[in-house]
Order: structure tokens, then C-alpha cells, then sequence
């Protein structure tokens, strides 16, 4: 389910700090500008930090992977504003959350990349990308 | 004549929904008053638990389109580049201009006044203000991304008629069909009506008259939803 859940069991996104070396290429997110709707990518980690902030939200997620190494993940939702229109505001993800996050890289092969459909470790979901965005099937 | 009919029924089919005891804001000279912030037509209208509804992309249906002009459809349906500025300009901040600002997934803050409606709209903090006394357009008429609009009143629709209008994106068709994108020609002549249907939703008609593309005026019926609680964000 796609950004259903949130109308009945608002799930809440907390703010921290900016993470400068994820900062975006573009001041305004175009997906097809930006992301390669051909390369999804789907990433299970601890929520490091997030950026309530228009044109849009960053939340930062460190993946360990089978050998230790950890790799933060960069990923870019919908602005605020259109967020709340459906009832997600900014204390729906809390830094130290486990959440799964599906969406699409970046163009340029960075560790940045959309942010889509959000699972928290009970098994609630959100969608928290643009009206605009790919949204991961 | 036999064609007019449902055209007709449907005209008087706000009226009559209004006629059933429902009753929509007026202001004080008697027009009806479309102050409020609104989810335009870049939203499903479906109002959830704490006033929410849900964003989605809208685009002009080419079903709707009139035939096109020779040279008309080539004009308008174009190739994406790959450079990220040209194929959508608002990545680099650029306007979404009209006609995609109608379309736009933010809200928008109509405010009423005797002889001019203003509409904040939240995407990039455009805005329009527009004289609704029934003035013509300005002559020399600059080329603008919101154009030139004038207002008039016919009974209870509000009728916005806009010419100046640059060579723009007519949509944001790229988010539907990645390789294409459709621009409108700054020939286009754009009118806006409307009305209430109920005292929350306002029938929106767009009629997009652009004499470079197509061989007719053709128009597409959106609305938007009155939404008392919301207000409009910065996104900048």
C-alpha cells in the first residue's frame, strides 16, 4: 500500500542535522532530471539524520553491509508542504529508526537518490516522494 | 441543436446542486467569493481524516485536444534532450509559466477584493493578480511565464482570459511519458471559468485557444477543493 496507511496511523519524521556532503545537484528535484527511473534501488539501515526543509525533505540512512561496511545512503522526498497535504508531517521518521527505503538512483552514481516508499520495522509504509516522482512498484 | 442539450444540462447542473439548500460564499457586492486555499486541479479531491488529499500529476488529456494545425502537433510534442534546464526549466528554478501552473500539485491562496482576485500560488511563490471590473488587456503586452490576465463576471462564473504568455512548457507531460515533453506557443490565448458546483468545489474549465498548434479552441474540466484548514508553505 502506497501512502494509504498514513491518513489512519500518522507515522512522524523527526529533524536533524544537514549532512553538507549530500547536498542536491539541482535546488528543485525534476525526477526525470535527476534519477534513472531504471535503476531502483532498495536499501535496509538506520536513519542517520533528516532535513524538514522545502523544495525538498533529505533523509540519510546508514546501510552495514555483510562484511561491516557501512555506506550512507542519500535520499530525497517530497517538499514538505505537499507532504502534509497527505497528512505526513516532519515527526513521521525518527533519527535511530530502522526503515527499508525503495526508490531510484541518482544520474550522476552517487549515494543519493529518491526516496519513495518508506517500511518501518513494524511494517508500516509510507510514500514519501513527490506527486511527481517514480513511484517503486 | 440535439447536441447542445447535454451541454446545456450540464450548465445548469451547478445551480441545481446549489438550488438544494446549499448555499456558497458571497462577497458583499454579491460574486461569489473564492477566498480560501484551494487544492487545485493537481490534486484527487478526496478529502481524507484532518483535511488531507493527495497530490498527484495532472496533465492536458490529448483526447480533449482539437485537431491539429499542419506542423501543429511537431510543435508541441518535443523530444527530451537530455540537458536537465531544457527538458524541465524548473529544475533550475525556472517557472512553471501557464498552463502548468494550473496543473501544479501545491496549493494555491485565492484572495477576493472588489475588482480583483489575487492567487498566491504556494509552487515558487507565483503569483497573479487580476482586475475582475471587465477591463480589456493592457496593450503591448509583454511576453511573460503567467501572462496577462483580465477577469469579468458572467453571473456567477468568473471568467480569466490571459494573452502574453511566453513559448512554454504546456504540462508536465515528462512525468508521465519521460521522453516527451509539450510546450504551447506564445500565441496562446488561455480562459479560465469558474463556478461553484457545491459551497467546497469549484468547477475549473480550461480553454487553451493556441492558434500555432491547433486548428480550434479546446478545453478540459478540472475543479479544486476548498480546504478551510490548510495554508499555503514556503517551497522556494
Amino acid at each position: 500500500m502506497v501512502g494509504g496507511n498514513m491518513k489512519t496511523r500518522p507515522v512522524l519524521f523527526v529533524v536533524s542535522i544537514v549532512l553538507a556532503s549530500a547536498l542536491p545537484a539541482l535546488a528543485h528535484h525534476s525526477f526525470s532530471a535527476e534519477y534513472d527511473a531504471g535503476k531502483p534501488i532498495s536499501v535496509t539501515g538506520v536513519v542517520k539524520k533528516v532535513e524538514w526543509q522545502n523544495p525538498h525533505i533529505w533523509f540519510y540512512v546508514e546501510v552495514k553491509d555483510a562484511a561491516g561496511k557501512t555506506t550512507t545512503w542519500g535520499f530525497s522526498g517530497g517538499p514538505p508542504g505537499m507532504l502534509a497535504r497527505r497528512g505526513i508531517t516532519r515527526d513521521v521518521l525518527k533519527v535511530g529508526d530502522v526503515i527499508k527505503v525503495e526508490g531510484f538512483r541518482a544520474k550522476d552514481g552517487s549515494n543519493n537518490a529518491s526516496g519513495g516508499n518508506v517500511t518501518f520495522a513494524d511494517g508500516r509504509k509510507v510514500f514519501a516522494g513527490a506527486a511527481e516522482d517514480v513511484v517503486p512498484r | 441543436m440535439k447536441n447542445l442539450v447535454p451541454v446545456i444540462l450540464l450548465g445548469l447542473l451547478p445551480a441545481a446542486l446549489l438550488a438544494q439548500g446549499q448555499t456558497i460564499r458571497r462577497t458583499p457586492d454579491g460574486k461569489p467569493d473564492f477566498t480560501g486555499v484551494w487544492a487545485g486541479p493537481g490534486f484527487t479531491h478526496r478529502v481524507g481524516p484532518g483535511d488531507t488529499d493527495t497530490p498527484q500529476v495532472t496533465t492536458y488529456d490529448p483526447a480533449k485536444m482539437a485537431p491539429f494545425k499542419p506542423g501543429g502537433e511537431a510543435f508541441m510534442t518535443r523530444r527530451v534532450t537530455g540537458d536537465p534546464v531544457k527538458d524541465d526549466p524548473t529544475a533550475a528554478c525556472l517557472p512553471n509559466g501557464l498552463t502548468r501552473q494550473i496543473l501544479s500539485p501545491y496549493a494555491q491562496q485565492w484572495i477576493q477584493a472588489p475588482g480583483q482576485l489575487v492567487i498566491l500560488y504556494e509552487y515558487m511563490h507565483f503569483f497573479r493578480v487580476i482586475p475582475t471590473d471587465g477591463r480589456p488587456h493592457s496593450k503591448d503586452v509583454e511576453s511573460t511565464w503567467m501572462g496577462d490576465s483580465v477577469g469579468k463576471w458572467e453571473g456567477d462564473t468568473l471568467v480569466i482570459d490571459t494573452i502574453g504568455l511566453k513559448e512554454w512548457m504546456m504540462d508536465a507531460t515528462h512525468d508521465s511519458k519521460p521522453d516527451q515533453l509539450r510546450i504551447h506557443s506564445d500565441q496562446l490565448h488561455m480562459i479560465e471559468r469558474l463556478r461553484y458546483i457545491d459551497p467546497t468545489t469549484v468547477s475549473y474549465q480550461v480553454t487553451i485557444d493556441d492558434p500555432r498548434i491547433f486548428t480550434a479552441p479546446w478545453s478540459q474540466d478540472f475543479q479544486m477543493k476548498l480546504h478551510p484548514t490548510w495554508k499555503i508553505f514556503e517551497f522556494v
